[in-house]
């Protein structure tokens, strides 16, 4: 009989043998292992580029959060991340927390901290929270507060970080770009690594949840991309993995669960098939970018939920080999083409949409792809009637 | 004071579920991921701060084909191993925070 010892390793150097086999486990029996959990939409600023209505309408109350937590703990539900809003606007954190360290979640927390004390790190660290991931746009106040819209929020932000990290929690910096603040990202790279903390950027700029564009003037362009493609710091690096402590540097989405990884072979991410969403009100998707409701938790248990409704069941059934358009493009590495994303922006979610064109042409071109054109802009020009010659060469000339 | 005759219990900072089987396991000061194989787990569920070593490798024994001085080495060598990697302590001291401990 062996007892084999226990295998060091994974979750701090990203995904590692062991955190794939546990992943593609989770995977093949669709247990959902990690759960991104909004506890409110409130928030005490006002990003310039937010997805979220700030209103309360009707948010689920203390005791049915611990209920929900006793349920994804008995679902198999391991990795945490509790995020808003502005997750420390809810009086009853702590109780949630305490509860949710009881039933010995991974935890890891999204905020802006501005409302972190000396007390509250403290707390944090003494329930065993194991990562805290904090906003900043910039490290030039006048730009950051431009973008949360309250005057002295940096200072305050900036503030907050050594107090976790005195408590030895993990911190790490998001720093999604945008118009306001795309020329700020190498200001924030050395503000993280002046702080000795981990960090993401992230060009994703989403609609809001209900559908409304708004947000989508914020987006740069891929050619705009191109200095933050090209700093020598991020590139190759891919999308946030397993643990964000352990891979310090890294551009991509922060849509995701964070536990992407070789272990998803065919599937275009994990939404749906070892990780979910759950909103303030208690609606389940499978990704918060991916607002098809699957079910309601003040109506039905989480686990019926997961394994009975039809919704998870067609985002499960997409195979990346099987998308009618993307499947065959030439570029389709460069890609990070997001189920939500074709969903709320092409209509379709298995279809193409622009901007995962836009950016893996982008890229493709960066690496040296001579013919970088995605499948979609491919056939969009096969369907385009050629132009007379005089017209042609007038646009050409117009383009000039 | 030995393995075996020390009453352990698992550390309440870790964060930890049973998947498929295999108790994982994640130390959140380090960041690392731990997980223990199927037999590994058996002795993990027991960690309850009651348990002694002899009453674990009894148990195996009723649950696998092996003999008690065989469990009982081998649990042992596990408990050490655990111990090291600070993933169980002695059950007296384990108090941890309040809202961590096991339920």
């Amino acid at each position: 009989m062996s007892l084999a010892a226990p295998m060091p390793g994974g979750c701090a150097k990203g995904p590692t043998p062991l955190m794939d086999g546990v992943v593609s486990r989770t995977v093949r029996r669709h247990l959902p292992f990690g759960v991104h959990f909004d506890l409110t939409y409130r928030c005490n600023e006002r990003c310039v580029h937010c997805y979220l209505d700030h209103e309360d309408y009707g948010e689920l109350t203390t005791a049915e959060i611990l209920a929900v937590l006793e349920q994804l703990a008995e679902a198999g539900t391991l990795l945490l991340t509790f995020s808003g809003g502005e997750i420390f606007l809810r009086p009853d954190l702590f109780e949630i927390l305490e509860e949710a360290r009881r039933r010995h979640f991974d935890v890891s927390l999204k905020t802006n901290a501005l409302l972190v004390t000396p007390q509250k790190a403290a707390r944090l660290r003494e329930l065993g929270v194991r990562r805290v991931q904090i906003s900043i746009y910039s490290d030039d106040p006048a730009v950051h507060d431009a973008v949360t819209k309250v005057p002295g929020s940096l200072e305050r932000t900036l503030a907050a970080i050594p107090l976790l990290q005195a408590e030895g929690l993990h911190v790490k910096i998001a720093c999604p770009l945008m118009t306001e603040n795309l020329a700020s990202f190498r200001g924030v790279l050395a503000l993280a690594e002046r702080l000795g903390v981990s960090y993401i950027f992230d060009p994703t700029i989403t609609p809001m949840i209900d559908g409304n564009a708004e947000p989508l003037a914020h987006r740069v362009s891929g050619t705009e991309l191109l200095p933050v493609l090209q700093e020598p710091k991020l590139r190759g690096c891919r999308p946030e993995s397993v643990d964000a402590s352990a891979l310090p540097v890294s551009v991509g989405s922060a849509s995701s669960s964070g536990i992407e990884g070789d272990a998803y072979d065919d599937l275009p991410c994990s939404a749906g098939q070892n990780t979910c969403y759950i909103s303030p009100y208690g609606d389940v998707y499978p990704c918060v970018q991916l607002p098809v409701a699957a079910g309601n938790l003040r109506r039905e248990r989480f686990a019926d939920i997961w394994s009975g409704s039809a919704a998870l069941e067609r985002v499960r059934a997409v195979r990346q080999s099987q998308l009618p358009v993307c499947s065959a493009c030439s570029i389709r590495k460069y890609c990070e083409r997001c189920p939500g994303l074709a969903l709320m922006e092409g209509g379709d979610l298995v279809g193409a949409y622009e901007r995962a064109c836009e950016l893996a042409e982008v890229k493709a071109r960066l690496d040296g792809v001579a013919d970088a054109v995605s499948e979609l802009h491919r056939r969009q020009r096969a369907t385009q009637p050629p132009m007379p010659f005089a017209e042609s060469a007038a646009s050409a000339a117009a383009a000039r | 004071m030995s393995a075996a005759s020390t009453v352990w219990q698992r550390n309440p900072v870790l964060a930890w579920r049973e998947i498929t089987g295999s108790a994982v396991i994640i130390s959140p000061a380090e960041s690392v991921m731990h997980e223990l194989n199927g037999t590994g787990s058996v002795v993990w569920r027991m960690l309850d701060g009651q348990t002694t070593a002899e009453q674990i490798a009894a148990r195996l024994c009723t649950e696998f084909d092996v003999s008690e001085e065989t469990a009982l080495q081998d649990t042992s060598s596990l408990l050490e191993e655990l111990a090291a990697l600070k993933l169980i302590l002695p059950a007296q001291a384990a108090g941890g925070a309040k809202g961590a401990t096991a339920p």
